[in-house]
């Protein structure tokens, strides 16, 4: 148990930190009420320091609590300074000019902890090694997710994207605790290692089989994958652009790791040269990596929305980092890690995601009642680059990177995931991962022709800069990320490499079996049929 | 004794004991732990983001100026501390971090790496030794130069380029792998790019930038094939691997095998890129254009440091071209003719930048012409005081610019010598146009006589035949630098200000033309920053000829440091070849027996002669019964008589009209025709092709209608027929 304890330092200072904020959201000084989103910043901060001393753990991932969990604490903090003076902000101002302050109108505390407590699910997830454990991180990660999305803006629109997500999400949940019982059902335990040496030595079987695939299935609700993608563009559109750019990330990586979780089960010791999957998974993964990009992809083409274009391009996203999930942890150390490939990505993707969504986020104009409202549209941003030329080049870096232009850091990114999915021969979703790179590259040079090609008509009002400072920091944070992390593309992604190593013993114990017993599995796979 | 290499025992192995110094062997390098060296990199760069920021904020004092001159001496000094701690000790290799590791596969040539690593050996040294410290007085000299574009942010700028330009040559000259090399050397292209553009109201400025650009992509498509191809028959970029594979390759060729025709075809495809970059035959249009550039980077970039690129670029892989004779030939060939042509038209120029930048290309000629017989020594030293002289005369040339109002053509300007206040850049100017003669005991006549004398001894296809035209270029050299000097220099004081150059406004010149002489025109002589840097430029090009006298066994200590590196490891291929060696190695041992045997002695007389007789000529002509600046009666009757041959030097050999007529027409014809296919049939694939996503969009659209339910519906349906699959499945 203490062993246990010490793997969740990380979840307990993000914890504290949360109790704190949400008793200073209420404070009646406006002094300390502001002070909220520091101690926000603080406990990532302390976070990120104890992510770096997480122990190895004794799971399916023996290293990956360092790499995963500092991950998550530094883009939670990348995305923390954009978050600021999302709600309250009209209420504050009121304050200021002298009402008096009632405490059941703020929701600032609230908000900040409802953001620490789906960092910390998504930690959750890493530490996790049983399913019930998964089940509720993952909750843990997504339920405070329906609330901020509801509670971002004032509007109508917000609420009704909160309320379809929470119906959508519930019915995910509902498909992949379905998959778990299936599982616990097929092998009488709730522990992952246990599910693992069962199949090893027992066969799958096709309940343990449909079990797997209806749990993947519906963690890829988390991740935007088909075919749970639907809600994306309605609740990023929704949703104020900063919590739209935390939901592209936060819910994502916990999606991820769970589906990694949950295939070390199967271990990828399946295939030909004893690296894949078992093919039934295989199949399924493939067919829904290709429709999930090619889905985000050729629907982002149409938009005119800026950030309905950003959601079915966080869809595309997750699509190519499937990939790297199908391939697994590949031969050796280095070469073709699948894995840490995908999970790098999703370090890559978090920065540069975070300033498409920032930029949006900074620029306000007035609507018809007029209200200032935070800027959608691709038509807003027109020649954005003599006014903000500053906003314009983060988004023009954020576009290019994100479409995976060298040198920035999308391209290294996806490089990693391309030579994966070659050196595991699956050549043909490569080349549609190919294609889907071509067919995005049409929607985000549209963003980049918008902000610095594209003149402004005299006659169009122009978008007024935000006056939250914090949220042009993030743009620049996010901007300045993709050109400098560059630097230690190469470090990272041999972090990442090294975080998802399977755990020797179990591939050991895997090589043992098929040794053994003349890969006992694929018979009964044959017996079931 | 000439050369170690052309004498070389048959194989590495028993080659490397007979090489002076410390063990070297390119295949087994030292893993440095001085990280520090990684500082002569970093600090331009430093320096460079620095002044970007300087633009930003909109600085307009001198800080950019002297924030690179701190970064590029700080630099030089950890050179120089690095060469005295490492000079001798064989190849080092800094790692600085870990850039590219990309792997597909455990097999040899399965992975891609490409690390911010540095490799260096003491071919490094010497290049980074001139280059940082060239760079360092340049960036000097500039801080005075440019002062005028203080106000207009121009000077930060300026100097962002300058310390990028210098960030990006260290890349190219420290690389450990060809990524690097090939970094840096499109980062110098870009960075030249910039440089002759600085100016870009002007439009010359920017048409001579483009072509730089575009010239200079023919050869680094060149260049780009050939690391290519180096990666798929080596399995590495890596210097240390490709040198251990061209090791293994001489030992099969010693033992008599062959040399596969990809790895011939290696060489070759890096000549084009070293061609492009130096401005050899057919790619060297650009450099002359490029003097549209500020002086100060006409001296250091395109006289000095990147143009000498490609001679670096053949010497490191010299072993490479080694294995392909017919390589070395045409590296030869081409840098004699070069140099011959360019002399011609350098003759006939009147602007003396441009005399320079013929004088640059002519001289790069010979530089190649060195690689092209074997003399890698010969070719570094001439590079090494080659740098020296040629930014002395640059700088010279501009000092004349800043001072007269940017007029450069040497009809309008005559006497200067006797002015107030000029001396130092006389003086410069006459050191440099010695150098460059050749003129006897100079540095630059020790570097191009061993290159003249090498061509008379190795054997190859005419080479006798190119060392004698070598001989009459080097003639030509000494009479267009002098004509230069005696024109400028000497003879009556007369100056005119450039007609566009004019700081007054335009009625006030017109009040000056009316005024008689001088215009009423004042020119302004130097300051410190620039007197200064001339001055040690002056002491540097004399001194440049020490090092000749230093380690004589090895032919001066360039010598040393060249044959210490991997130019020092060449072993010719074909047994053919062996036979030809062993003739030849006797040749080689004969010299120094008699006077005439040995082609080192008396070249030193043979070419001395040859540069009186081209100053001679040009004092004959230019000096001799000229009273007034615009006219040399020699020289205009000598015109005159000759005239279809002086206007076809003057109008450069017709070669760009040339290049005209054969490239850029037909290319216009192809290019309307490839316009109209392709609007007809490309187009309308691209149209389709484009067209199939989005009608997919449109059909996939109507799922997304917002309505929670259909959403339900989708997603529950998604499970139920991904469950069906994976059922039928098992």
């Amino acid at each position: 148990m203490i062993e246990k304890l010490a793997q969740l330092h990380p979840e307990i200072a993000l914890f504290a930190a949360t109790c704190i904020v949400m008793v200073l959201g209420l404070a009646k000084s406006s002094f300390w009420r502001g002070m909220s989103v520091w101690v926000t910043g603080l406990g990532l901060v302390a976070a990120l320091v104890l992510s770096f001393f997480s122990p190895q753990t004794d799971g399916m991932l023996p290293n990956s609590l360092p790499y995963l969990k500092a991950m998550i604490a530094a883009i939670g903090l990348m995305i923390l300074p954009l978050m600021g003076g999302t709600v309250d902000r009209w209420y504050e101002r009121t304050v200021g000019r002298g009402a008096s302050f009632d405490p059941l109108r703020v929701t600032r505390g609230e908000f900040y902890a409802f953001y620490l407590l789906s960092l910390m699910g998504v930690m959750l997830c890493v530490t996790a090694d049983d399913l019930i454990w998964l089940f509720l991180a993952l909750e843990l990660t997504s339920l405070p997710t329906y609330i901020m999305v509801a509670m971002s803006t004032p509007r109508l629109r917000s609420q009704e994207a909160g309320v379809k997500y929470f119906f959508l999400g519930a019915l995910s949940a509902a498909t992949f605790l379905y998959g778990f019982a299936m599982l616990y059902g097929a092998t009488g335990t709730t522990q992952l290692q246990d599910i693992a040496i069962h199949f090893r030595t027992e066969g799958m079987g096709l309940i343990g089989t449909l079990g797997l695939v209806m749990a993947l299935i519906g963690v890829s609700f988390k991740i935007a994958a088909a075919p749970m993608h639907f809600y994306t563009p309605d609740v990023y559109q929704g949703a104020a652009s900063p919590v739209s750019a935390f939901l592209a990330f936060a819910p994502k990586a916990a999606g991820f790791v769970v589906m990694i979780q949950l295939l070390s089960t199967v271990g990828w010791g399946w295939g030909e040269h004893g690296i894949a999957l078992p093919e039934a998974l295989r199949i399924t993964l493939w067919v829904i990596a290709a429709i999930t990009m090619t889905f985000g992809n050729v629907l982002a083409l149409l938009q005119s929305n800026a950030k309905r274009m950003l959601a079915y391009s966080s869809i595309a996203h997750s699509g190519y980092m499937l990939v790297g999930l199908l391939v697994g942890p590949g031969q050796g150390p280095i070469a073709g890690n699948g894995l840490g490939a995908a999970m790098f990505y999703l370090l890559c993707y978090g920065v540069m995601n975070l300033g498409a969504f920032a930029v949006l986020a900074c620029l306000e104009k007035r609507d018809e009642h007029g209200e200032l409202v935070e800027i959608e549209t691709v038509e807003d941003l027109r020649g954005l680059h003599a006014a903000r030329p500053g906003l314009a080049w983060a988004m023009t870096l954020c576009a290019l990177s994100l479409l995976g232009m060298p040198p920035l850091l999308g391209f290294w990114g996806k490089l990693g995931l391309f030579t994966s999915g070659i050196s595991a021969g699956e050549i043909g979703l490569v080349v549609i991962m190919g294609l889907n790179s071509a067919v995005a590259a049409f929607y985000y040079l549209r963003l980049v022709r918008a902000v610095m090609l594209d003149t402004r008509d005299e006659d169009m009002d122009r978008p007024a800069l935000t006056d939250m400072f914090g949220r042009r920091v993030a743009a620049g944070l996010s901007a300045v990320g993709v050109l400098v992390v560059v630097i230690w593309a190469g470090q990272l992604q041999a972090a990442s490499d090294h975080a998802t190593e399977v755990n020797p013993r179990i591939r050991q114990f895997n090589e043992r079996v098929v040794e053994a017993e003349e890969t006992p599995v694929i018979e009964s796979i044959a017996r079931n049929d | 004794m000439i050369s170690v290499m052309q004498t070389i025992p048959a194989t590495l192995a028993s080659h490397a004991p007979a090489a002076a110094g410390a063990a070297h062997a390119p295949t087994a390098p030292g893993d440095s732990s001085a990280i520090w060296l990684i500082l002569i990199p970093l600090l331009p760069l430093v320096s460079s983001i620095l002044c970007g920021i300087y633009r930003a904020w909109g600085v307009t004092s001198k800080l950019p100026g002297y924030t690179t001159v701190l970064a590029l001496a700080v630099s030089f000094i950890v050179t120089l501390t690095g060469y005295l701690s490492f000079g001798g000790a064989g190849v080092q290799i800094v790692h600085g971090f870990q850039w590219l590791n990309i792997s597909w596969g455990e097999a040899h040539g399965q992975s891609l790496t490409a690390n911010f690593s540095l490799y260096i050996d003491s071919l490094t040294w010497l290049w980074m030794l001139f280059v940082t410290g060239l760079a360092t007085l340049i960036a000097l000299y500039s801080t005075e130069y440019m002062s005028e574009d203080q106000k207009n942010g121009g000077y930060a700028r300026y100097f962002s380029f300058f310390s990028l330009f210098v960030f990006a040559m260290s890349c190219l000259v420290m690389g450990d792998n060809l990524l690097l090399l090939y970094l840096g050397w499109e980062g110098v292209g870009l960075c030249s790019y910039l440089l002759i553009g600085y100016y870009y109201t002007k439009p010359a400025a920017v048409a001579a930038a483009k072509k730089a650009f575009i010239v200079n992509r023919i050869g680094d498509l060149g260049l780009a094939l050939g690391m290519m191809l180096a990666f798929v028959e080596f399995g590495s970029l890596e210097f240390s691997e490709i040198f251990a594979r061209v090791a293994e390759i001489q030992a099969t060729v010693a033992a008599g095998g062959h040399v596969s025709w990809q790895i011939e075809a290696i060489p070759l495809l890096l000549m084009v890129g070293a061609f492009g970059k130096s401005a050899q035959l057919p790619l060297y249009v650009w450099l002359p254009d490029a003097m549209e550039g500020p002086t100060p980077v006409s001296a250091l970039i395109h006289a000095a440091t990147m143009v000498t690129a490609g001679v670096y670029l053949i010497a490191r892989f010299l072993p490479l071209f080694a294995l392909n004779p017919t390589s070395l030939a045409i590296v030869a060939w081409v840098g004699g003719l070069t140099a011959l042509l360019a002399a011609t038209i350098g003759m006939s120029q009147f602007d003396i930048k441009r005399v320079m930048a013929y004088s640059t290309v002519s001289q790069l000629g010979y530089m190649f012409l060195g690689l092209g017989v074997l003399t890698a020594t010969g070719a570094a030293y001439h590079v090494f005081t080659h740098a020296f002289f040629k930014a002395t005369l640059f700088l010279s040339c501009g000092a004349v610019m800043h001072g007269f109002a940017g007029q450069l053509d040497l009809r309008k300007l005559s006497g200067l010598r006797k002015l107030k206040g000029w001396g130092i850049v006389t003086l410069a100017m006459l050191v440099g146009c010695l150098c460059l003669a050749g003129f006897p005991f100079t540095s630059g006549f020790f570097s191009k006589d061993m290159i003249l004398a090498e061509a008379f001894v190795t054997q190859g296809p005419g080479y006798q035949a190119l060392g004698i035209l070598a001989l009459i270029t080097a003639g030509m050299t000494a009479y267009y630098s002098f004509r230069v000097f005696f024109r400028v220099f000497c003879g009556p004081v007369e100056f005119h200000p450039s007609d566009d150059h004019h700081g007054d406004s335009e009625e006030e010149h017109e009040a000056h033309e009316d005024a008689e002489g001088h215009h009423g025109f004042h020119p302004h002589a130097p300051g410190w920053a620039i007197n200064l840097v001339l001055m040690v430029l002056i002491v540097g090009s004399l001194a440049a000829a020490i090092p000749y006298f230093v380690d004589k066994e090895n032919h001066g200590w360039v010598g040393g440091l060249v044959h210490d590196s991997t130019a020092g490891h060449l072993v010719l291929p074909t047994v053919a070849h062996g036979a030809e060696d062993a003739a030849h190695g006797a040749e080689a041992v004969a010299h120094g027996e008699g006077f005439w045997s040995d082609p080192h002695k008396w070249m030193y007389y043979v070419s001395g002669t040859i540069g009186f007789i081209g100053i001679g000529l040009a004092w004959l002509i230019h000096m001799t019964r000229r009273t007034e600046a615009a006219t040399a009666p020699i020289a205009d009757g000598l015109k005159n008589a000759m005239r279809p041959v002086s206007t076809w030097c003057e109008r450069k050999w017709y070669v760009d009209e040339f290049y005209d007529i054969i490239f850029r027409y037909p290319l216009k014809i192809l290019s309307h025709l490839f316009y109209l296919l392709d609007q007809l049939l490309v187009d309308g694939l691209v149209n389709f092709a484009g067209a199939v996503p989005r009608m997919l969009g449109r059909s996939l659209r109507p799922s997304q209608n917002g309505l929670l339910q259909s959403y339900a519906v989708g997603m529950g349906g998604g499970v139920a027929v991904i469950l069906f699959i994976v059922w039928i499945l098992l």
